[in-house]
């Protein structure tokens, strides 16, 4: 029964150390936002086609409304992801 | 690899846009195209989201049940963003050459935004990290100032259908999350420790009864003594900060009888630590501190959805920018605070009129609604003054400056919000009402206790005040009202009503009067089609002619009636004639719409019926329009400001429970007369042609008045109802309400109409009876342990059951009162859940 002299003190040692990584993970602020991480997870691990790094600058660059319009777009893609209201 | 698809993708019925999944209006249905649109801002939104390689968002979108709004690209520079005042109230400088800056996102509605915001750093190179909170849509930035402009990210978010704003509440909003991360560590660590010491106190009880050898005992109580004190010293540290205030205050509040059953409890256990002998109440006081502040940290987590939605609404300022004009350059976007009098700026249609000046040139139509409650629109043109904060509802405007921002009318009006919202009196809550006698009672409980305990000698004596002192600290009290008010504003917020200030339910609990707005509150506030006479074929015709035009009176008839879709076959030769009407062929019928002259143009006459009908349309404060078909004057609409489809029944719903309710406007007073008539108000309560001087005025003037009759509760939508919303008992801001009232309310609907008043007093008289019946318990267990205490009959260990027993009972009560009933809310960025492909 001797032991509780150690074990007791050592279980709450580790015990401080969990409140400790809490406080920590708290005032790191990763307690802020409940929802979105939960949404995040869902996201599958797919890389988009990343675009010719030229291009997508240029397109922020220049002034708006200079967007390709869709016919235009429609001759080098296929439209799969069109959706249809259920 | 496209061209094979041809036959496939041959036109469907009906066509959807390929972006939003919303029906194409026939005329933009492009016969043979695979994709179809139903506007500009869905087609360039997805031509950009194809060219960036993010298709995988329409799949991402397919798995969501929720429905996407058309995008909205507003095409602007944002110019203004790269100014550094501007962004200054929104970033945070992050290492030495990165930049973090909170932006509020208009038009995130689901997860798959999520996944489209967060790709932007592929393809803005500067741009590091974009992080989006789905709840709230604000999206951190991390961006290289040296790389890169946030003007740049502020046009590829507004391109891909997300229009930015510059986070202004962020400072406050920080502010509040330390608080909140805060109060979370000391929850924590108060958990944590009272855990471990109802592990230590329960060896030591069961010591007692089997019994335990002397250092093992002493082992225990100074290993509970040690786990004690972080309780006492950080978690604790709330109730003794509150109660030390309200004591230099002079105010009792709850935390003071807590706060000293605490120190009681502490004080006198150390002290029989250190003796070696006597009761220990450390896990009483664990218990207590646990249980107190997850409660309250439960009512701060519902309070923070309201809140930080309120900040986000109110992140979308009022007036933001200002295109400026230098010279014959084009227009520039700068901050407002960049104007100075004497400046050119233009407006563009659809606008908000940033500054009080002149028109300079152009002509057109001002709604002034929200500045002055006036539905009808004002014609403006060269050498009119015109209000900051008016919209523009016709052509291009350029405007002289003459004052900006506070020196302006409407900075003015916010300028009074601000001073009416200091004078806001503090609200004396039931729970300190309540404390106030319960300390008085216990003092006297803790006198007779000593006095009757003092021949048995003092230590006894001592020993029974501390267990009286613990054991009745009215922990079910402070548990219960936080619980209950946590459990209806959660409710409310699922139901459309963010309540800002949980106050206000209690305030609620009576109401004397109920104020109401006109223009945007008990009306639409927008010209809507609000009588139509005529056949249903002509209504039909003159649905798919106004389809084609973005006027006052078409976008009445689009808002009216919703899309026109597949209504005609064809449409062609459409002309519109500026000030007078619409013509075009449809379906081999030639239709006209418009004004007497303008129908009449072509032959037709309008007949006698007709004729009277618009005269008494025009006496219902309605504008006429005619419809013609083939020579034949077949139908007429009345245009304008109509009631909303809750307002009647609404009304009639709060004056059956006793409410008395007015009508403040500052529309003109035969109008407000008539809306009055029409809801069945006597004369004297619709009051038109108030400033918002006067509306403030005659809201503190009932306020003073009223006293305990009730309270004052005023609705309202405009800056002008904002001053009057900050000074009512209570202030409830409708759906789409300006920037200013969200400010100034304590409750800010997200559900349209005015119905959900009535949910809100239902709600609060629940939630009234909840609070009534928790402290009712609470009581009933504190008098029954005082006098257990008295009776020298508690020690330790009938404290910690007998607390934790009234908690539940309180926490029991609390949540499975329904306080709020549930209703689905329409149009809120609620986040919904990505389902997993099955």
């Amino acid at each position: 029964m001797e032991t509780v002299f150690v074990l007791l003190p050592l279980a709450l040692l580790i015990a401080t150390i969990a409140v400790g990584l809490f406080i920590w993970a708290a005032r790191t602020g990763q307690f802020d936002d409940l929802d979105t991480p939960a949404v995040r997870i869902l996201f599958d691990d797919e890389t988009p086609r990343r675009p010719i790094q030229a291009s997508a600058s240029a397109a922020c660059a220049e002034a708006p409304g200079a967007v390709p319009t869709a016919s235009q777009l429609a001759k080098t893609s296929v439209g799969t992801t069109r959706r249809v209201p259920e | 690899m496209m061209s094979a698809g041809a036959s496939r993708l041959a036109p469907v019925a009906p066509a959807v846009c390929a972006h939003c999944g919303l029906a194409v209006p026939v005329r933009l249905v492009r016969e043979g195209e695979p994709l179809q649109f139903c506007c500009s801002g869905c087609e360039q939104v997805y031509a950009l989201v194809r060219e960036w390689g993010f298709d995988h968002y329409y799949r991402l979108v397919d798995r969501q049940r929720g429905t996407i709004a058309p995008a909205r690209v507003t095409g602007r520079s944002f110019e203004d963003f790269d100014d550094p005042h501007v962004q200054a109230e929104a970033t945070i400088q992050v290492g030495s050459d990165r930049c973090r800056t909170r932006l509020y996102l208009e038009g995130v509605h689901c997860a798959a935004c999520v996944w489209l915001v967060e790709r932007l750093p592929a393809v803005l190179p500067g741009v590091d990290e974009v992080r989006l909170n789905i709840g709230s849509a604000v999206a951190d930035v991390t961006w290289r100032p040296g790389r890169t402009r946030l003007s740049a990210v502020a046009r590829a978010l507004d391109r891909l259908g997300y229009t930015p704003h510059v986070h202004r509440a962020s400072r406050a909003q920080e502010a509040r999350r330390v608080e909140d991360r805060t109060a979370l560590a000391r929850l924590g660590v108060a958990t944590a420790c009272a855990m471990n010491l109802m592990f230590l106190n329960g060896a030591l009880y069961a010591g007692e009864y089997s019994g335990m050898a002397a250092p093992y005992v002493a082992l225990f109580r100074w290993l509970s003594f040690a786990v004690a004190i972080p309780v006492l010293l950080y978690s604790a540290r709330p109730f003794f900060q509150t109660a030390l205030a309200g004591l230099r205050a002079r105010i009792v509040h709850i935390d003071l009888p807590i706060a000293l059953a605490l120190a009681v409890a502490f004080v006198a256990s150390a002290w029989n630590t250190v003796l070696g002998s006597g009761p220990l109440w450390f896990d009483s006081l664990g218990m207590l501190v646990a249980a107190l502040l997850g409660a309250r940290q439960v009512q701060r987590s519902a309070q923070r959805i309201a809140l930080e939605r309120a900040d986000s609404l109110r992140g979308v300022a009022f007036l933001e920018f200002a295109r400026r004009l230098q010279g014959d350059a084009a227009a520039v976007e700068v901050p407002l605070a960049a104007l100075a009098p004497g400046d050119r700026v233009e407006v563009r249609s659809g606008e908000l009129v940033p500054v009080d000046g002149v028109v300079l040139s152009g002509r057109s139509s001002l709604d002034n609604a929200v500045l002055t409650g006036e539905a009808i629109p004002l014609a403006v043109q060269e050498g009119d003054a015109v209000n900051a904060g008016a919209t523009n509802l016709g052509a291009r405007l350029v405007v002289r400056v003459d004052a900006v921002g506070e020196n302006t009318r409407v900075g003015a009006l916010l300028a009074m919000v601000q001073e009416a919202l200091s004078r806001k009196p503090a609200f004396l809550r039931t729970t300190d009402l309540l404390a106030r006698r319960f300390v008085k009672v216990l003092l006297l409980f803790a006198v007779a206790t000593g006095l009757a305990w003092l021949h048995r000698g003092p230590a006894v004596a001592i020993e029974r005040v501390v267990a009286l002192l613990v054991v009745a600290c009215p922990c079910a009290l402070g548990l219960s009202v936080p619980l209950a008010v946590s459990v209806a504003l959660m409710r409310a917020a699922r139901s459309g009503v963010f309540i800002k200030n949980p106050d206000a339910l209690e305030r609620l609990r009576k109401v004397d009067t109920v104020l109401l707005d006109k223009t945007g509150t008990l009306t639409e506030g927008r010209p809507t089609v609000a009588r139509w006479h005529g056949e249903d074929a002509v209504l039909r015709l003159a649905r798919a002619l106004e389809a084609e035009s973005a006027h006052v009176v078409a976008r009445a008839f689009q808002r009216s009636y919703g899309h026109a879709l597949r209504l005609v076959r064809s449409v062609e030769q459409v002309v519109e004639t500026p000030g007078q009407g619409i013509a075009g062929c449809l379906d081999g019928h030639d239709v006209r719409i418009g004004n007497k002259a303008h129908v009449e143009a072509t032959g037709a006459a309008v007949p006698d019926d007709l004729g009277r009908l618009a005269r008494t349309l025009v006496d219902e404060g309605l504008s006429p329009v005619f419809v013609a078909i083939d020579g034949r004057v077949a139908g007429i609409a009345g245009i304008g400001d109509a009631l909303r489809a809750d307002a009647r029944s609404t009304v009639a719903a709060l004056r059956t429970l006793g409410i008395r309710v007015r009508i403040l406007s500052g529309d003109h007073p035969s109008i407000v007369a008539r809306v009055g008539a029409e809801l069945g108000l006597p004369a004297d309560d619709a009051l038109g042609g108030l400033t918002p001087e006067a509306k403030r005025d005659v809201v503190s003037g009932l306020v003073a008045g009223a006293g305990s009759a009730g309270a004052v509760v005023m609705v309202g939508d405009g800056v002008n109802d904002a001053a009057a919303l900050a000074l009512a008992d209570v202030g409830i801001a409708v759906h789409e309400g300006t920037g200013a009232t969200i400010v100034a309310a304590d409750v800010v609907l997200t559900r349209e109409g005015i119905a959900p008043l009535l949910d809100i007093l239902d709600g609060a008289r629940r939630l009234r009876g909840v609070i009534v019946r928790n402290v009712g318990f609470s009581l009933i267990y504190n008098t029954g342990a005082s006098a257990l205490a008295l009776a020298g009959l508690v020690g330790p260990l009938v404290g910690a059951v007998l607390m934790p027993v009234s908690s539940l009972t309180v926490v029991l009560s609390s949540v499975l009162t329904r306080t709020f009933v549930h209703r689905v809310s329409r149009g809120a960025a609620r986040p919904l859940t990505a389902e997993a492909e099955a």
